[in-house]
């Protein structure tokens, strides 16, 4: 691929819309996840959560979409996350991703990164990392 | 307790193939709009033959199958839907997928904790599945945690 990657290299973040309510349940239908919470405030008021929250795999999903901006699909090897918070209608959620290891194998290259989501407070959805082939 | 009875269950299998309308549903929701999961073209630049999956596509063979569902998977580990939190998701990738291949999901709890703490306690499983193609090779491990608060 010709680029050069190095460890402590940060790619550029990536900004997604909002949230909405509307995407919430087009993606309870893409997926198949119908679990209320997502869908029907009042069962989010019972489950503790103060209302209806997004799917943690919509988030995960929308890191998915920024590191395959960052490295070619074909690449990416492994994503591993973690939800670690609560995402509501109208959050807007940023992903930043860092190269923390280059490990070389004869011609292969294989870069581990970390990758955090978080929205327009700066608190943490998802924390995890990939690995991708270069 | 009956949560870590579950250590070692074996979900029903589950099948069914990859549909391009699928794959478009999935990334207009999430807002990817990158080519190569709907255009044949962009997509063979890319290196691949056909369009491809996005990253988390295999959600949607794990929901849409018509075998399991949040209801029945929380019924057969025992769990009170309204406690229950995805908490860790891992997705390694070993081979292309593409619209056409017949997945075959086979889940396995590999293991379950119990966790108290002065916040309520939790039950904490872990599930592999493991997705197999039509020529029987393995093209994708998922990895996850799914927690029960008390």
């Amino acid at each position: 691929m010709g680029a050069v990657f190095s460890a402590g290299d940060t790619f550029a973040e990536y900004k997604k819309a909002p949230v909405s309510r509307l995407q919430l349940a087009r993606f309870a239908g893409a997926s198949g996840d119908f679990n209320p919470l997502h869908l029907f405030s009042g069962v989010g008021e019972k489950a503790g959560t103060g209302g209806v929250i997004a799917h943690g795999m919509l988030v995960m999903g929308m890191v998915g979409e920024a590191i395959t901006r960052w490295v070619p699909r074909k690449a990416l090897k492994k994503i591993s996350v973690r939800f670690t918070g609560m995402t509501f209608p109208g959050d807007e959620i940023t992903v930043s991703g860092r190269i923390t290891e280059v490990l070389k194998n004869g011609e292969e290259t294989r870069i581990v990164c970390e990758v955090t989501a978080k929205d327009q407070k700066g608190q943490v959805k998802i924390s995890g990392s990939f690995e991708a082939l270069v | 307790m009956a949560a870590l009875d579950k250590k070692g269950l074996e979900f029903e299998k589950y099948s069914m193939p990859v549909e391009r309308g699928k794959i478009k549903e999935l990334v207009d929701a999430i807002g990817d709009r990158n080519p190569i999961y709907f255009d044949p073209g962009a997509a063979k630049l890319a290196g691949y033959r056909d369009i491809t999956i996005p990253p988390t596509f295999m959600q949607v063979i794990d929901m849409w199958s018509g075998v399991h569902d949040f209801d029945s998977k929380c019924k057969k580990l025992g769990m009170n839907p309204l406690k229950v939190l995805h908490g860790e998701q891992e997705y390694e990738y070993l081979e292309d997928i593409y619209p056409g291949d017949q997945i075959t999901g086979a889940t396995k709890v590999t293991d379950v904790s119990v966790r108290t703490g002065s916040s309520g306690g939790m039950n904490i499983f872990r599930l592999e599945t493991s997705y197999t193609n039509q020529h029987g090779q393995l093209v994708m491990i998922s990895r996850s945690s799914i927690i029960e608060r008390h």
